[in-house]
């Protein structure tokens, strides 16, 4: 069987850090949101914990931002800029998740060295990566201490309108985290796409081709 | 008692002078004893009842305690420092005739600023001259607070003797037993006593932006520092929490909205002509369910029409609902501590809610408003400076964090789910669909 290395180490540390800073800051979010009702975690811990769970989160944002920055792997994040292109992956892998993996369809995605997001997860990617995180760490650094923020806070439209776009980022996350775990599991195998995530190399079907396969 | 007639009393007085005169200069000089030009006064003074008709109906006691006097800091400047408009040659004769106590009390501040200019600069430009100026009957001036024939050093600075007790009894009854209170009581002088965080003549409005706070970090400077060791936040919580809010942890809390002018940087004053507020009483105590979330919004978009100067907005506070409560303060380590308390859903300091302009004495005027304004997701813009994690949640991200959790978790079952039935009833396998 083929493989392919499609996941260098750095992505792989960047990838299991925001995991488990993303699961740990939505848990510990949960547990700030709803004191009283969740008591797991006294409130005070909660807070402190949530805030430095936000540094490391952003400073591994950083980790990925210049990794793929300084790196040619970029390419794997450039957008699709062709519309007609861009909606026929989305529709083409759209159809596979919804209809075609019932009936035993192949993937109709093909994964490279340049090319390893489908359509689905590269604009996914993108959203959550460009926009959802840097907004979530932005606005976290804003709560994290109103005072010192206290102009641009104002600016904005006050602590509610911060902490309500942080909350509707948080309630994003917390749909989107599962959905991700699920999709990590339509490999080849169950398992498949989390091996990579750790090895590196993701495995290919026979008679599936690709750049770079070894 | 029967009262006896101005003039009457006068010839009586007369009469008595003659006699006191004759004694005065028989008996040996006392150190307290009135002076002679004062015991002439006194002669008619010094008799108990006496009083002069107000033209506007009732009396002026015209009586001095010739003793209390004596021994005052006033009688170094004897009775004509402060009466020069009287003439001993033509009195009472000549006296002009006076409308009321309050009118002939306004005119006597006049002469009390003569010498304690800075004391009347301070008072003027006070609540309490501000409640005078519009008439308040009994808006204190000088000689309220000090009785201007027996003023005795230190009298206003002592527990048992500040005047302040007079018209705020209750106050000063909740203040005595917080830990000030005892503490003051005690003989710990460094313990405020009313003026210690009022001021004596310069009293304002404590309850106003960030009196209260910065009347308390006065002499709590240490306060900052010692919060901030185990309070996330906490110079936040400085801003919109006020400090009896966690140090009398008795107290009823109150959300305070206060519609606040970017232009001239205070507090509104009371709108006129808008609706929402005609309609409404002046009381947080009203059973009316107040302001609701809707109306909040129109009302501020309302202030902030074209054409008005300044952006109108909302800062909002925690404080406690009465001003005996905020004197009910306890000892530190018996202070609300615990952050449940108020962040999370149903706290009790989250279930009364008061929008409040300033009056125009600079004392706020509130009006009820609906605990549903602090939820509604309605209220995002117009409460957009106060929030607290969980106390004041918004009840539609509640719904949407179900909705999402439902979808994010049950959508996965649902797929693989319908995954399991392709593949066990229709027999639908990537392999086979190949081998086909």
């Amino acid at each position: 069987m083929q493989r392919i290395y499609i996941h260098p180490l750095p992505v792989r540390v960047w990838h299991w850090t925001n995991a488990v800073t993303c699961v740990m800051l939505v848990l510990t979010g949960v547990q700030i949101r709803y004191v009283g009702l969740i008591n797991v975690v006294p409130f005070r811990i909660a807070v402190a914990v949530h805030n430095w769970l936000g540094v490391v989160l952003i400073a591994n944002f950083f980790v990925w931002f210049f990794y793929y920055l300084f790196t040619d792997r970029i390419r794997v994040y450039l957008p699709e800029l062709n519309p007609v292109t861009f909606f026929q992956g989305i529709m083409r892998q759209s159809i596979y998740y919804g209809y075609g993996i019932f009936k035993g369809a192949p993937n109709p995605f093909h994964v490279s060295i340049y090319r390893k997001f489908n359509p689905l997860q590269a604009i996914t990617y993108q959203v959550v990566m460009l926009l959802l995180l840097p907004i979530q760490g932005f606005t976290g650094i804003l709560l994290w201490n109103l005072t010192r923020f206290a102009g641009v806070v104002a600016a904005l439209g006050g602590v509610r309108v911060i902490d309500t776009v942080h909350v509707l980022i948080f309630i994003v996350f917390a749909f989107y985290i599962p959905f991700h775990a699920y999709l990590g599991t339509l490999g080849h195998t169950v398992t498949d796409h989390y091996k990579a995530m750790f090895t590196g190399y993701e495995e290919l079907e026979e008679g599936e081709s690709s750049d770079g396969a070894e | 008692m029967r009262r006896r007639p101005f003039v009457m009393g006068a010839i009586g007085a007369a009469v008595a002078a003659i006699v006191l005169g004759v004694a005065g200069m028989t008996a040996p000089a006392s150190a307290a004893a009135p002076s002679a030009a004062d015991q002439q006064c006194l002669a008619c003074h010094g008799m108990a009842g006496l009083e002069m008709p107000l033209a506007g109906g009732g009396t002026l006691p015209l009586h001095i305690q010739g003793d209390a006097f004596a021994q005052s800091v006033h009688s170094a400047i004897g009775c004509t420092g402060c009466h020069a408009d009287i003439n001993p040659t033509s009195h009472p004769a000549a006296v002009k005739p006076i409308a009321s106590k309050s009118e002939f009390s306004i005119a006597m501040v006049q002469v009390c600023r003569n010498c304690h200019t800075g004391q009347f600069e301070q008072w003027d430009k006070s609540v309490h001259a501000a409640l005078a100026r519009e008439g308040n009957a009994a808006a204190p001036l000088c000689t309220t607070c000090h009785s201007p024939h027996a003023v005795m050093k230190g009298v206003a600075e002592a527990m048992d003797t500040i005047p302040c007790k007079t018209c705020h009894a209750d106050i000063f009854t909740a203040y005595a037993a917080s830990v000030h209170g005892v503490m003051r009581s005690s003989g710990v002088t460094a313990a405020p006593l009313c003026f210690g965080c009022h001021g004596a003549h310069d009293v304002s409005v404590p309850s106003a932006g960030a009196g209260r706070r910065d009347v308390c970090l006065g002499c709590h400077t240490e306060a900052p520092a010692s919060h901030r060791t185990w309070l996330p936040n906490a110079e936040l919580h400085f801003d919109v929490v006020s400090c009896p809010v966690c140090h009398t942890p008795q107290a009823q809390r109150v959300v305070d909205l206060v519609l606040y002018n970017s232009a001239t940087q205070k507090e509104t004053a009371r709108p006129v002509g808008i609706p929402e507020f005609e309609s409404l009483t002046g009381s947080s105590a009203s059973a009316r369910p107040g302001l609701d979330p809707t109306t909040l919004m129109t009302l501020l978009k309302t202030l902030n029409s074209q054409g008005v100067e300044g952006k109108t907005s909302i800062r909002g506070r925690l404080e406690v609902r009465t001003g005996v409560e905020d004197h009910e303060l306890v000892a530190a380590s018996k202070a609300i501590s615990n952050c449940n308390t108020c962040h999370q859903e149903g706290a009790a300091a989250f279930q009364s809610v008061v929008v409040s302009v300033a009056g125009p004495s600079g004392m706020p005027i509130r009006y009820g408003a609906s605990k549903d304004v602090l939820s509604s997701a309605i209220s995002v813009q117009s409460i957009g400076g106060f929030y607290a994690i969980g106390g004041t949640r918004i009840t539609f991200l509640d719904v949407l964090f179900v909705l999402a959790l439902l979808g994010g978790i049950g959508g996965p079952i649902a797929h693989l789910t319908a995954r399991w039935f392709f593949k066990r009833y229709l027999n639908h396998t990537p392999q086979e669909q190949r081998k086909g």
